[in-house]
C-alpha cells in the first residue's frame, strides 16, 4: 500500500469539504455557537439562578455566602462535565457523519468516483484516504470546541468563584473517546454509503449513533453510573471492539461499484 | 507496460454483467487488436458496460475480463496501463483543474511537475491550457470532456478506453482525439472506441464489432456495415440549386422531391451501391450534389437477423 496514495485522496476530500461553505459552514458554526452559549448558561444558572432558586425552596434563614458560592462552583463543575461534556462528544458523531458521508455517498451522488476508481489505487488505499479525510477534520473540530467550552467555563468560573472547573481527569477522558467514537461513526457510513443513494440518506442513518451518546447526562444525573475515569476507560474498551467490528463488516463487505 | 505494444491487451470471455433484474452484458466474449477496435451500437447495447469491466470498475458476475493476462477489478498494474475516457467526465468541481490533473497524476505515482509538464502540452493541442486554473464547475461541458481527456492521457497508457470521446468536443478538438487514435495504432498500442455514431466508425479503417441487446451479434468492416446499414434504405440528396421536376423524377430510385423546381430529392436504393447511380445521374443532368442525409436511425438496423 502506497500512504502518498492514500494521503492524496484524503487532501482532495478535505479540500472539497472546506471548499463548500454549505458543508463547513454549519459543521463549524453550529458547535461553535454552543461552545459560547452553553457554559455562559451555565454560569449564569450557577451564579445568579440556582442560589435564589435554592432560597425560595428551603424554609433555612439566607445561606452564608461562602456556601452559596460553593454550590455554585461545585453545580457549574457537575455541569460543565456531565451534562455539557456528553452533548458536545456528539461533535465527532456528527462532524464524521457529514463528512464521510459527502466522501462515500458523495462520490456516487456526484458521479466522480468513476475517475478514482479507474486510477491505480487499492481499495485498501482508497479507504485509508477516505477514512483520514472524515477522521482528521473530525478531530481537530473536536478538540477546538472542546478547548473553545472549556476555556470559556473556566473563564466564567475563575471570575465567579475563582476557580478553574476544567479540565479533569474524566473530562480529558471523554475527550479521548471522540477518535473512537468519529471512526466508529466512519465506519457505519462505509457500510450504509454501498446501501443508499445519496450523502443525506447515509448521514441520517449515520447520525443515529448520537442516541446512545446523549443518554450519559441521564446515566450520569439518575445516578446510574457516574460519568469517572474509569466509566470512560469502559466506554473505550467498548467503543474500541465496536470499531473493529464495523470496521471490519464495512472493509469486507466494501465493493467498488458501490460508489458508482 | 510499454514492452506490451503490438500484444493483445485485453481478452474477455463469456463475460456477463447485469444490474438487479437488468442484463447489461450476455455471455461476451471479445480480444482486442493493437490499434483501434470499435465498438458500435444503438443506447442500452452494453457497450459502456463492457468498458467499465475491461477498466476494472465493474466486476463480472460470471466469466472474466483480463488486461495483459491481470484482472483489472483487483490489479493496481492492470488498471496502470489503461485510462478511460467515458461521458461521465468525473472531475472534482469544486476543485481547479490543475489540482484535478495533480490529484490522478499522484494516484498514478506521477510527481506534480512531470504532471504539469504533461498537462500542459496535451492541453495545448486540446486549446484549453488557458483553464487550468479555472475551477471545473465553472466549465462548458466540452472543456470538461477536455480535461477528462488530459487526465487520460497523463499516464502515457498503452490501453486507451474512450465511450464517445468527442461528443461534446469541437471540431479542432475532435479531430485532435482522432489523431491521438490514429498515433495510438500507429505506436501499437490498443485503442477501444466504443460508440453508436456511423460517421466516427467510418472515419477509421478498423475492425467493427457491433453489439446490440447485452450481446456481440458480429465484427465486420466497413463495407460489410454499409451493406448492411444501406441496405433496402431512404436518402435524401440536397441540390445547390433547383433542377427540373421531369429530371428530377427520372433519377434511378427517385420517391419523392421538395417542390416542382426541387433542391432535394428523396430516394430508395437497395444498397449503397444505389448512391452512385443516383449521383452520376443528377451530375449527368447538371445537378450539383451538396450533401447526402440519411433518413432513419441506421444504427437501430444492427440486429442480428439483418447482419
Amino acid at each position: 500500500m502506497e500512504n502518498s496514495k492514500a494521503f492524496a485522496i484524503a487532501v482532495k476530500d478535505m479540500r472539497e469539504v472546506f471548499s463548500s461553505v454549505s458543508i463547513y459552514g454549519p459543521m463549524i458554526g453550529v458547535p461553535s455557537f454552543f461552545a459560547l452559549l452553553l457554559p455562559a448558561l451555565t454560569y449564569y444558572v450557577s451564579f445568579f439562578a440556582a442560589p435564589a432558586l435554592a432560597q425560595k425552596l428551603t424554609s433555612l434563614a439566607a445561606l452564608p455566602a461562602s456556601i452559596t458560592a460553593a454550590n455554585g462552583l461545585i453545580f457549574m463543575g457537575f455541569f460543565s462535565v456531565n451534562v455539557l461534556g456528553p452533548i458536545f462528544l456528539t461533535m465527532p458523531i456528527l462532524t464524521a457523519s457529514v463528512i464521510a458521508a459527502d466522501s462515500f455517498a458523495g462520490e456516487k451522488e456526484r458521479k466522480t468516483a468513476e475517475a478514482l476508481l479507474s486510477s491505480p489505487i487499492s481499495v485498501s488505499e482508497l479507504l485509508l484516504g477516505k477514512i483520514l479525510a472524515s477522521l482528521i477534520p473530525t478531530l481537530l473540530l473536536t478538540m477546538g470546541v472542546f478547548a473553545l467550552y472549556g476555556g470559556i467555563t473556566d473563564a466564567l468560573a475563575e471570575h465567579a468563584f475563582g476557580y478553574a472547573v476544567l479540565p479533569t481527569p474524566a473530562w480529558l477522558m471523554m475527550l479521548a473517546t471522540s477518535p473512537l467514537l468519529a471512526i466508529a461513526t466512519i465506519g457505519v457510513v462505509v457500510f450504509i454509503s454501498a446501501h443508499v443513494r445519496g450523502t443525506k440518506e447515509a448521514q441520517q442513518i449515520s447520525t443515529l449513533l448520537v442516541l446512545p451518546v446523549l443518554a450519559i447526562p441521564f446515566v450520569s444525573i439518575l445516578g446510574i453510573a457516574p460519568l469517572t475515569v474509569t466509566f470512560f476507560e469502559q466506554m473505550m474498551a467498548l467503543l474500541l471492539l465496536v470499531d473493529f467490528f464495523v470496521l471490519y463488516a464495512s472493509v469486507r463487505s466494501f465493493r467498488k461499484e458501490a460508489l458508482l | 507496460m510499454s514492452g506490451s505494444r503490438g500484444k493483445t491487451a485485453i481478452s474477455v470471455a463469456g463475460l456477463t454483467k447485469g444490474f438487479g433484474s437488468v442484463t447489461a452484458l450476455r455471455d461476451i466474449t471479445f480480444r482486442s487488436d493493437p490499434g483501434i477496435n470499435i465498438v458500435l451500437g444503438p443506447n442500452g447495447a452494453g457497450k459502456s458496460t463492457l468498458l467499465r469491466c475491461m477498466d476494472g470498475l465493474y466486476r463480472p458476475d460470471s466469466g472474466e475480463v483480463r488486461v495483459f493476462g491481470l484482472d483489472p477489478y483487483y490489479s493496481s498494474e492492470a488498471r496502470a496501463s489503461m485510462s478511460l475516457v467515458s461521458e461521465n467526465y468525473a472531475l472534482y468541481d469544486y476543485l481547479t483543474v490543475r489540482d484535478n490533473l495533480k490529484l490522478f497524476g499522484r494516484l498514478s505515482s506521477i510527481d506534480d511537475r512531470a504532471t504539469m509538464s504533461a498537462a500542459t502540452r496535451i492541453l495545448g493541442e486540446l486549446d484549453a491550457q488557458q483553464y487550468i486554473g479555472a475551477r471545473v464547475h465553472a466549465l462548458s461541458r466540452g472543456t470538461k470532456q477536455k480535461i477528462a481527456i488530459c487526465r487520460a492521457l497523463l499516464s502515457d497508457p498503452t490501453v486507451l478506453l474512450l465511450d464517445e470521446p468527442t461528443a461534446f468536443l469541437d471540431a479542432m478538438a475532435s479531430d485532435a482525439v482522432r489523431s491521438l487514435m490514429l498515433r495510438y495504432e500507429h505506436e501499437g498500442r490498443t485503442v477501444v472506441f466504443v460508440t453508436q455514431k456511423l460517421d466516427e466508425v467510418t472515419r477509421f479503417n478498423s475492425r467493427i464489432t457491433i453489439m446490440s441487446n447485452g450481446r456481440i451479434l458480429k465484427s465486420v468492416d466497413s463495407e460489410d456495415l454499409y451493406g448492411t446499414l444501406l441496405r433496402d434504405t431512404k436518402i435524401n440528396i440536397r441540390l445547390a440549386m433547383p433542377m427540373r421536376a421531369s429530371a428530377a423524377r427520372r433519377t434511378p430510385g427517385f420517391e419523392t422531391a421538395n417542390s416542382d423546381r426541387p433542391t432535394m430529392l428523396t430516394i430508395r436504393i437497395e444498397d449503397y451501391r444505389g448512391i452512385n447511380e443516383a449521383l452520376g445521374y443528377l451530375i449527368r443532368h447538371g445537378a450539383y450534389v451538396t450533401s447526402i442525409d440519411f433518413i432513419g436511425p441506421l444504427i437501430e438496423r444492427l440486429t442480428l437477423d439483418r447482419l
